[in-house]
């Protein structure tokens, strides 16, 4: 009877978000299901649930134990005997599975009381992890539905003026203030309105709306009801990335399950109101994230953006008003109804209020999803939570707001993470893209690299979008290869300004940002490959030679295994060095030596 | 309502673009994706008509082809960093279609300094999508937009002969830059990847029609036997009626 008693309403929490299934949670998953079934009493007393991502993918499988608060971290289907045999029956911890502090070398036995998690604010993503996206009772636990039942009580006027007073704007990109968004919507008259969520999620290296869609699908259904019934409208639809089919089982899964507990259909939760959501999935073009390009997508149309000088608040989708907000800014609005503006907007900064959902990655050494309050600095999110730049290496930049976001420099690593102040800074919050970069980069290279994803992703509509692209990425193409030219920096931000000025759609009008932010602040390194045919950070390889400092080799003949061209001579415990004809500069050699004596660009004695 | 362009003033009506605005009142902006013949509605492709809105003290540039008029405004259609912005354009579009003699002209006209910018050799098209909307509006929609970026262009499905193309030339018709090629030769019309056998007048016996464009034209309506004579012979059997009719 103790130990039943131990056990009651214990959970095991297996992550089942893309990075732990890839990692193979999935087999974890099913090895507790069925290994917990052949333990005498023990499967009716505890719980066993595949939740959304952790954010935490790179220690994946991740499974946590509740009430206890246990975390363990790269978790394999042959650890599941152990862990049910200690931990579920026992009592105990399986010390070898919990994550392993690199500093302290202590083991750390719930995630809880890790740096990347205590610095967080969880709002948007508040279920994530928590819940089994595939039960809508998990969700009512936990508040679910409760903000739009709340809603039912107010008037529409009130609602809407409940999102004006949160200040939340919209977490896609663009920033503007969802409930003058809403109000502009309801203000319209019209006979047909509809309601759309933006969750064609495309910039390289973003996943929280995917993780969201995946992990918490019936926070988006409750958020988009509430604004129907506040706008008033009848139809709604989720436009989801083809590729996120986990995102599109999950959210159509709910939303069936919503249907069958009169949260969707006529008469919601038995009052005079109808609504109802249609998922709609994306052709794979970067572009139609942009909102008016989604809507012609939805309606059956090439996916290209339109003028804006109605908004889709105006004239919409099929023309009529439409209130479209991306999954994250969804996310929040049930939390804003259920527990008042006030509440929401005591967290952020002036005018970014709330929280902000980035996904960090790069060069850091905990990547994955992290939500912080608006304005938490840059030098919190990488050096705390992110824990710092891999392998002790210096910062060198972090590119924000996605592929038409900008680099920001080491100096400004106390830029506080708003709005405002990344626009003022040359880049942008775009949908929450960090990727922090190392020494090692070029930043040539990376305005080159960001350019050529916009000039595939660019609709063409347009011609200075589509031209304009083309020949910057023609540009900076020639200066990496050392083909640059005196006047080619001046043609560069002329034809920036244009692009800039004149393009249709936000993604043209911030396509040179790559461009201009990294002559902002790293011009001299522009300078360096067009006067100097040299590139600094040893990238650009017709700029770059590699050599090996006589003074600094050990002969520990490290470089030699590492280099994939067999170009590097040396006896071990000898000072080794470079055959520069068979170099073919892949920069392995920097990269595996521990005493920094593979040098870039020098000249070394002899 | 009334709108200054130019320091002109001009008459409006609400939700009126600016470019059909000045276009009635003699006000030249230069486009290069507009046609009239499509309900005064702009595209917004080129961005060539882009001009300075100014409204409550706040001055923004704008595309005048899909600007809707909707409040007392100023506009100006020229100004130092607008013509810096067209320049750019045109300069963009040369390259984008070196082998048009329109923007050969224009690329001269503006006044663009060379630059080394690669070009494409021997295109003329410059993606204004006129011929796709021609072709829509005639009611077979065989051609459109396809692909993205900077390989975007005019096609018909798989670049195959369009079951739906009726030969008509309409695309050919309305080009700007004159960049699709119909050949016509011993009575068949070549274009889009597929051969037409082209219809003689029934008066002057010269070729005017594909059989296809006039069936077409036959089921959505009763002309009777207009139809098999050319645009030509047409017009003067029709003065001819009004000269004898008493």
């Amino acid at each position: 009877m103790m130990q039943n008693k131990h056990n009651d309403g214990r959970q095991v929490l297996v992550c089942c978000g893309t990075g732990c299934l890839a990692s193979g949670s999935k087999q974890v998953f099913e090895a507790f299901k069925s290994q917990l079934e052949s333990v005498e009493g023990v499967e009716a007393l505890v719980s066993t649930k595949a939740t959304g991502c952790n954010g935490w993918c790179e220690q994946g499988p991740l499974v946590k134990i509740l009430p206890d608060d246990i975390t363990y971290c790269l978790v394999k289907p042959g650890d599941v005997s152990t862990i049910i045999q200690k931990t579920i029956l026992e009592h105990e911890i399986v010390e070898k599975l919990l994550y392993r502090d690199p500093l302290s070398k202590k083991r750390i036995k719930s995630h809880h009381e890790l740096n990347f998690y205590r610095k967080q604010k969880k709002v948007a993503l508040r279920n994530i992890g928590e819940i089994d996206p595939a039960s809508i009772s998990d969700y009512m636990e936990r508040e679910g539905y409760q903000a739009l039942n709340k809603a039912f009580s107010m008037l529409p006027r009130d609602i809407i003026n409940e999102v004006i007073k949160s200040g939340l704007r919209g977490r896609g990109g663009g920033g503007f203030p969802t409930g003058l968004k809403w109000m502009n919507c309801f203000e319209q008259e019209a006979s047909r309105r509809y309601i759309i969520c933006n969750g064609d999620e495309g910039d390289p290296g973003a996943f929280m709306d995917r993780s969201i869609m995946e992990g918490d699908p019936h926070t988006i259904i409750e958020g988009m009801l509430i604004c129907a019934l506040a706008v008033g409208a009848s139809a709604g639809y989720i436009y989801v990335r083809d590729e996120y089919s986990l995102a599109v089982e999950n959210l159509a899964r709910a939303i069936q399950d919503a249907r069958d507990r009169s949260l969707l259909g006529r008469n919601i939760m038995g009052r005079d109101f109808a609504f109802d959501i249609e998922i709609v999935r994306g052709g794979g073009a970067f572009v139609c994230g942009e909102e008016t390009a989604l809507i012609a997508s939805i309606e059956g149309n090439v996916g290209e953006p339109r003028d804006k000088y109605y908004f889709p608040s105006e004239k919409g989708l099929w023309g009529c008003p439409t209130v479209i907000n991306n999954v994250e800014t969804w996310a929040n609005i049930p939390v804003i109804i259920g527990q008042g503006a006030e509440q929401f907007a005591s967290v952020g900064t002036e005018n970014s209020k709330g929280t902000k959902v980035f996904s960090l990655v790069g060069k850091v050494v905990n990547t994955g999803l992290v939500e912080v309050p608006m304005g938490t600095t840059l030098r919190e999110v990488i050096f705390e939570i992110g824990g710092g730049i891999l392998r002790g290496r210096k910062f060198k930049a972090v590119q924000t707001g996605g592929p038409s976001g900008g680099c920001i420099p080491a100096e400004l690593l106390d830029l506080e993470l708003d709005f405002d102040s990344l626009a003022a800074a040359g880049s942008m919050m775009g949908s929450g893209g960090l990727i922090v970069m190392d020494e090692r980069t070029c930043m040539v290279e990376v305005a080159r690299y960001y350019l050529n994803f916009l000039a595939g992703e660019s609709c063409g509509k347009c011609v200075p979008c589509r031209e304009g692209i083309r020949h910057m990425l023609e540009i900076l193409s020639r200066i990496c290869e050392g083909k640059g030219r005196s006047g080619d920096l001046e043609l560069l931000e002329n034809l920036a300004e244009t692009v800039q000025e004149v393009s249709l759609c936000g993604l043209g009008k911030t396509a040179p940002n790559p461009v201009l932010s990294t002559l902002r602040y790293f011009r001299e390194e522009y300078l360096a490959h067009i006067e100097d045919h040299l590139c600094p950070a040893g990238i650009c390889r017709d700029l770059t030679r590699f050599s090996i400092d006589p003074i600094k080799c050990t002969g520990c003949g490290l470089c030699k295994k590492s280099c994939p061209a067999d170009c590097i001579i040396g006896e071990s415990k000898a000072v080794h060095s470079i055959d520069s004809t068979k170099c073919i500069k892949c920069g392995s050699c920097v990269d595996s030596c521990r005493f920094d004596a593979v040098v870039i660009n020098q000249e070394v004695g002899k | 309502m009334i709108i200054l362009i130019d320091g002109q003033e001009v008459k409006a009506s609400s939700g009126e673009t600016i470019l059909s605005a000045a276009r009635r009142a003699g006000i030249h902006i230069p486009t290069l994706c507009y046609h009239e013949n499509f309900a005064g509605q702009g595209q917004g492709r080129c961005r060539l008509c882009l001009v300075e809105v100014e409204y409550q003290g706040v001055k923004r540039i704008v595309t005048s082809c899909t600007y809707p008029i909707t409040a007392q405004i100023k506009v100006r259609t020229s100004s130092l960093r607008i013509e810096q912005m067209r320049k750019n354009i045109v300069m963009l579009l040369y390259k984008q279609a070196p082998a048009s003699s329109l923007l050969q002209s224009m690329y001269c006209e503006y006044g663009c300094q060379e630059n080394l910018l690669q070009d494409n050799p021997g295109e003329k098209c410059i993606l204004c999508n006129l011929c796709v909307l021609a072709c829509e509006e005639m009611g077979s929609s065989a051609i459109s937009l396809i692909m993205r970026g900077t390989d975007k262009k005019v096609a018909t499905p798989y670049d195959e002969a369009a079951q739906t193309c009726l030969g008509c030339a309409a695309c050919a018709a309305i080009c700007p830059t004159q960049a699709i090629e119909v050949m016509e030769r011993d009575g068949v019309r070549i274009i889009w990847n597929k051969e037409f056998k082209l219809l003689n007048c029934k008066h002057c016996g010269q070729p005017f029609a594909t059989e296809e464009q006039i069936n077409f034209v036959d089921s959505k309506g009763n002309y009777s036997d207009m139809l098999h004579y050319c645009q030509n012979c047409r017009q003067k059997m029709a003065a001819r009626r009004i000269k004898d009719f008493r």
